[in-house]
């Protein structure tokens, strides 16, 4: 189950989170649970792997958004990498390092 | 006053929020955030924005929009927004974590930003209601500014703009357009006030489409008539007259006609509504000549004297034919509950069978140059002695009415005389003339002059002195010279900045009047709240368009027996 101290445990930053939903833990899980959801991670892969960086910079860049919004930082660390080598159209970055590190994080918070 | 916060908390309710974000968590965290504060409609891409705006837009006060969404994005919302009149009040607030895009959205059109992540809450509905405020009090101003029918300004803010515009381009050259249509008042009878409506506001977009062209100012002075003011070499005025009229004529079958006149690249020392008024004498020199839309104000000296010669070659004819009509503008008793209609001021028009109305303030100045004013005035006072006494026959009253008196009058012999002779040949008292001075007659203060006035009050009659204020009289000068009637222009007092210098002033007007046993009428008064503070002071005759324009003398008589009808119930 989710729970805050399990979010903590795995490196998100709980306390500005809820701070940001001022406070109401149900209405703060209910939006992790959402972001776990997103689509924009499996997007965010196949735009990659596609070599097609332009659609997979707008995918970065709306999660990093996001996901700085619910404050789970143990995903947005790789996601933030992401976003700024692609906005820098760095071809040589290393983005499958990073997709595994997020993809890594990102199972980790589901199996909660 | 415009404190629209006040409303925030109100029973209006809440206003209504629309947030535009691709992503379900920024969107129910945003919408959880100001749910307190505001009812929230919510739309995930910019396609499903604009429905949401095309169903709503009346009632939404604001739109907090994300910029990158795939398909229609941010971006692409802002122009559409900004280039429809349904939408381009509403002010939006963008979602952005990237600070490059702060410039361009704000080119485009934003109030402000909220950065994400979300920080605090309060600072984020602080910023919308900052927003809407900011969006609320500008369309408070912008209602009070715009005339309804055409959105165009009102003459006051338009002329108070354009000063405003010479002042931060002092180097551009400016052009004063004038435009009228022919025998409105004739559209409007022939096919109802719906039909003439639509012709103002068709002219109205038509002078919107140009000042947005060529980043101009217009205004609907009156009635028929609108006011441009445009740099010069924008507009290519053959061109514009002919659109407007083709415009019309493709409009409807009612037969349209707009005139225009022009004063090109105006004298900037001149008083910005003298160069209207330039542009005004040009529509009214081609007013009986159809072949022409529009003409150029004539600069030149030599025509100007052209049309000064037939203005003075014209004159006794014009006596003769009775071209100079006589205008009355009531004064009103306000002492009472009901305000009482008490006398009245002569003003002079002078209806020309060819260049129609020509301005009073053309043709005055140029027979108080060659002396013919005195003709004139002689000939005005003759008229008004006939109707005063033909009102006192119909309707059994008395009302006085004041008749200016020009300076060079006070040198003629036969002053005294001539007005005893007409009081006399209509069975009238010197209290039913009142004679008005203009106060710069005062200051040459010249022993004539005084010797003159003291001559007329003796044989009863009461002297005005007009324009009080807007000319040199200091206050011991006001002691020395015989005068029982002080006209203040509240026009005069409107240029004080403050409310309350014009209050100072205007009670130590009274004070002073009352010190020296003279009486004040003011004049030019347009407003409620200058009526009741004139009562609330003592001031209790008074003049100006709150209670009436001037009106000719059918009007005025009929205003007279409505009044009188009304005493006797």
């Amino acid at each position: 189950m989710i729970t805050i101290d399990a979010l903590k445990e795995l490196g998100a930053d709980t306390e500005e989170g809820l701070t940001r939903c001022m406070n109401n833990e149900a209405f703060y899980l209910r939006l992790v649970g959402i972001a776990l959801q997103d689509a924009n991670f499996a997007k965010l892969r196949a735009d990659i792997e596609a070599g097609n960086l332009d659609a997979a910079f707008e995918s970065a860049h709306a999660l990093k958004g996001m996901l700085g919004n619910v404050s789970l930082t143990n995903v947005e660390t790789p996601v933030v990498k992401i976003t700024e080598a692609l906005r820098a159209k760095d071809q040589d970055a290393d983005y499958a390092e990073w997709l595994t590190q997020m993809e890594t994080e990102l199972e980790k918070l589901r199996a909660l | 006053m415009l404190k629209s916060h006040v409303k925030f908390h109100s029973t209006a309710g809440k206003r209504l929020v629309l947030i535009v974000d691709d992503e379900q968590v920024n969107r129910e965290l945003l919408g959880f955030i100001v749910s307190s504060d505001f009812d929230v409609l919510y739309a995930a891409s910019g396609e499903e924005a604009m429905q949401v705006l095309k169903e709503n837009a009346q009632h939404i006060s604001l739109v907090l929009l994300d910029l990158m969404m795939p398909g229609m994005d941010g971006f692409d919302v802002m122009r559409i927004m900004r280039n429809d009149s349904k939408y381009e009040e509403i002010p939006i607030l963008v979602l952005t974590n990237e600070e490059k895009a702060e410039v361009e959205s704000l080119r485009l059109g934003a109030s402000d930003f909220i950065i994400k992540p979300f920080r605090n809450p309060e600072v984020i509905i602080a910023r919308m209601q900052k927003a809407i405020e900011l969006f609320e009090d500008r369309r408070i101003i912008e209602s009070t500014e715009r005339e309804p029918l055409t959105g165009l300004f009102i003459k006051n803010y338009f002329y108070r703009y354009a000063e405003q515009y010479d002042q931060y381009h002092s180097d551009t050259e400016m052009d004063a357009v004038a435009l009228d249509i022919s025998h409105f008042h004739l559209i409007n009878e022939m096919y109802g006030r719906d039909a003439g409506d639509g012709v103002l506001r068709h002219l109205g977009a038509f002078l919107k489409d140009v000042i947005e062209r060529t980043n101009g100012l217009a205004c609907r002075l009156e009635a028929d008539k609108f006011l441009a003011y445009l740099p010069c070499g924008t507009e290519n005025y053959e061109e514009m007259f002919l659109k407007i009229n083709e415009h019309f004529n493709s409009y409807s079958d009612i037969n349209v006609r707009v005139r225009g006149g022009i004063y090109k690249s105006v004298d900037k020392e001149l008083d910005i509504e003298r160069r209207f008024d330039r542009a005004m004498q040009a529509v009214n020199q081609i007013k009986s000549d159809f072949t022409k839309s529009f003409s150029y104000y004539d600069i030149t000296k030599h025509e100007r004297e052209v049309y000064a010669e037939r203005l003075i070659s014209e004159f006794d004819t014009a006596i003769e034919s009775r071209q100079f009509k006589v205008y009355y503008q009531p004064k009103y008793n306000v002492q009472g509950d009901e305000p009482v209609l008490t006398s009245a001021e002569a003003l002079v028009r002078w209806n020309h069978p060819e260049l129609g109305m020509v301005s009073p303030g053309l043709f005055i100045p140029l027979f108080e140059k060659n002396g013919l004013i005195q003709k004139l005035d002689y000939h005005i006072w003759a008229r008004v002695a006939e109707d005063v006494r033909g009102w006192k026959e119909r309707f059994g009253r008395s009302v006085p009415v004041s008749v200016n008196v020009s300076r060079v009058d006070l040198y003629h012999h036969d002053l005294v005389t001539y007005l005893q002779k007409i009081l006399a040949e209509n069975s009238l008292s010197t209290k039913e003339m009142y004679l008005e001075i203009t106060e710069s007659a005062y200051t040459e203060n010249s022993d004539q002059i005084v010797y003159v006035i003291d001559l007329l009050r003796n044989k009863g009659f009461e002297i005005e002195m007009d324009d009080f204020g807007t000319g040199y009289s200091s206050l011991n000068m006001l002691a020395d010279i015989p005068v029982d009637i002080l006209k203040l222009d509240m026009k005069f007092v409107q240029n004080l900045r403050t409310n309350q210098k014009q209050e100072t002033l205007v009670r130590l007007i009274m004070d002073i009047a009352k010190y020296l046993k003279m009486r004040v009428v003011a004049e030019g008064v347009e407003e409620k709240s200058q009526v009741r503070f004139l009562k609330e002071v003592g001031c209790n005759i008074i003049q100006g368009y709150y209670f009436s324009k001037p009106l000719p003398e059918e009007e005025f008589a009929q205003l007279l027996q409505r009044c009188l009808t009304v005493s006797q119930k």
